[in-house]
């Protein structure tokens, strides 16, 4: 009986320690908003304007961008628990590949970007790396979180919006920041605003690289079909599902791109 | 008559028992064949992905070591080695040999990126630090396709020492792979940036 009440002592004085230290994996519950500030960095008028474009961001390009901070990850490396997350969040699942998540660790004093494979092309590891570098830090250092977070993302998410050729209406004007040694020499450059409108239409066809073998197929049956909704369940079915082992696999829609640091 | 319709009957109910008997091993059968070739392939694509990881990386090294290099000319040992684990990674006909080249390589680049500390120069050069992000990024996306690949690799290592297991990998000729470990070394000296 004594060891007993001994342990629960013991329990109990531990439990909001481990509260308090946050989370052994990386596991948080599933993200209600766009903006899932635990550990109270943003501000409520960017946290609002921040969720409304993002949630604008979804509707026009499809691509699920989440921006999370936390207060520690709980001795994880950022990159293991943003990918974790990623992976658990399934933030690829409804539009093929175009994930994101940015993290912010605070008392760690880390931050992440992380790309799903189907922004990779043109959210490069060393584009976020700049973004984290000349935007974020500068803030983050003032100790401004939401500021720096605020900037810092809408320079992502700008750059994902003009890459699928939309304009969002809730974007302020910021200055972006140079997008230096492209050093993209595949062919798909100039194609890739089509090929991403392509996937969010027929988005259930193959996953990472496994549209591109569909490539000439979409174009050839693009006339055919009228009136394509944006949520693509389109044919998807009957394509995606034999095809799944191709990019999704296993891990499904990120393979670890990014850029991290800390300040 | 009526004992001739019996027999009938009898006969063909064991001939439907032998049937479905046969049909279940059969099935028994495919399933378990079919399971190895699909958990080799799994490892394969795992594979396939760290190739792709680990190339992205052996084309960013001339770049970094050039940039590196404008700034460290002392370092000319650090320049062989990777020169020589990159030719190594080339020449290695085999997994395991591919494997330890790039863990060497993993150290040598490491130690490449610890020499901003010497030369704060580099630290400030704009193209050095877009690299050393390239390169941060090309080793966590090895990481997690080391994963992936273990976990894949895991599997089918397993099914091949398992009881049925093992017949049927012999069947559809599938034979258990190396894991892909990162060396101490490797691990204690991940690049560690501060910027």
């Amino acid at each position: 009986m004594r060891r007993f009440s001994h342990r629960l002592i013991l329990i109990l004085t531990l439990l909001p320690v481990l509260a308090a230290t946050g989370y052994g994996q990386a596991d948080l519950p599933m993200p209600q908003h766009y903006v899932e500030d635990y550990a109270n960095a943003i501000n409520d008028s960017d946290e609002r304007s921040l969720n409304g474009i993002l949630q604008e961001l979804e509707q026009k390009t499809g691509a699920q961008y989440i921006v999370l901070t936390v207060l520690s990850t709980g001795g994880l490396p950022i990159e293991q628990f943003s990918i974790e997350l990623a992976e658990k969040w399934k933030l690829d699942q409804k539009s093929k590949d175009n994930g994101m998540l940015f993290v912010l660790a605070k008392n760690d004093r880390k931050w992440r970007f992380e790309v799903g494979y189907g922004l990779e092309g043109f959210v490069t590891d060393q584009y976020c790396g700049r973004v984290g570098r000349n935007v974020l830090v500068p803030y983050l250092r003032k100790r401004d979180y939401s500021r720096g977070i605020y900037e810092a993302n809408l320079q992502i998410i700008q750059r994902i919006a003009s890459e699928a050729g939309v304009s969002l209406t809730g974007m302020p004007r910021i200055t972006p920041v140079p997008v230096r040694g492209r050093r993209r020499s595949m062919p798909c450059c100039s194609a890739l605003p089509i090929i991403l409108f392509m996937l969010l239409i027929f988005g259930g066809m193959g996953r990472g690289m496994g549209w591109w073998f569909f490539l000439p197929f979409m174009m050839g049956g693009f006339g055919g079909h009228g009136g394509y909704g944006r949520s693509g369940s389109f044919g998807g079915g009957s394509f995606g599902g034999g095809f799944g082992g191709f990019g999704g696999g296993m891990g499904g829609g990120f393979g670890g791109g990014g850029a991290s640091g800390g300040w | 008559m009526r004992n001739f319709g019996k027999t009938w009957v009898v006969l063909i109910a064991i001939l439907i028992v032998i049937l479905l008997i046969a049909l279940g091993v059969f099935r028994w059968y495919v399933s378990g064949y079919n399971k190895a070739v699909n958990y080799e392939q799994g490892a394969e694509k795992g594979w396939a992905d760290i190739d792709a990881a680990l190339q992205r990386r052996l084309d960013l090294v001339p770049n970094l070591v050039s940039t590196v290099q404008g700034y460290a000319e002392h370092e000319k040992e650090l320049f062989e080695n990777i020169a020589k684990s990159r030719e190594k990674y080339f020449q290695a006909g085999n997994r395991a040999g591919q494997i330890e080249a790039s863990n060497q390589l993993t150290g040598f680049l490491s130690r490449l990126l610890m020499l901003q500390e010497n030369y704060p120069e580099l630290k400030a050069n704009q193209n050095f630090l877009d690299l050393q992000v390239a390169l941060e990024g090309t080793e966590n996306r090895i990481n997690v396709a080391r994963t992936r690949y273990n976990e894949a690799a895991e599997k089918l290592n397993s099914y091949t020492r398992q009881f049925f297991g093992s017949f049927f990998c012999k069947r559809a000729g599938v034979e258990k792979v190396e894991y892909f470990e990162a060396t101490e070394q490797a691990k204690s000296e991940v690049p560690k940036v501060e910027f």
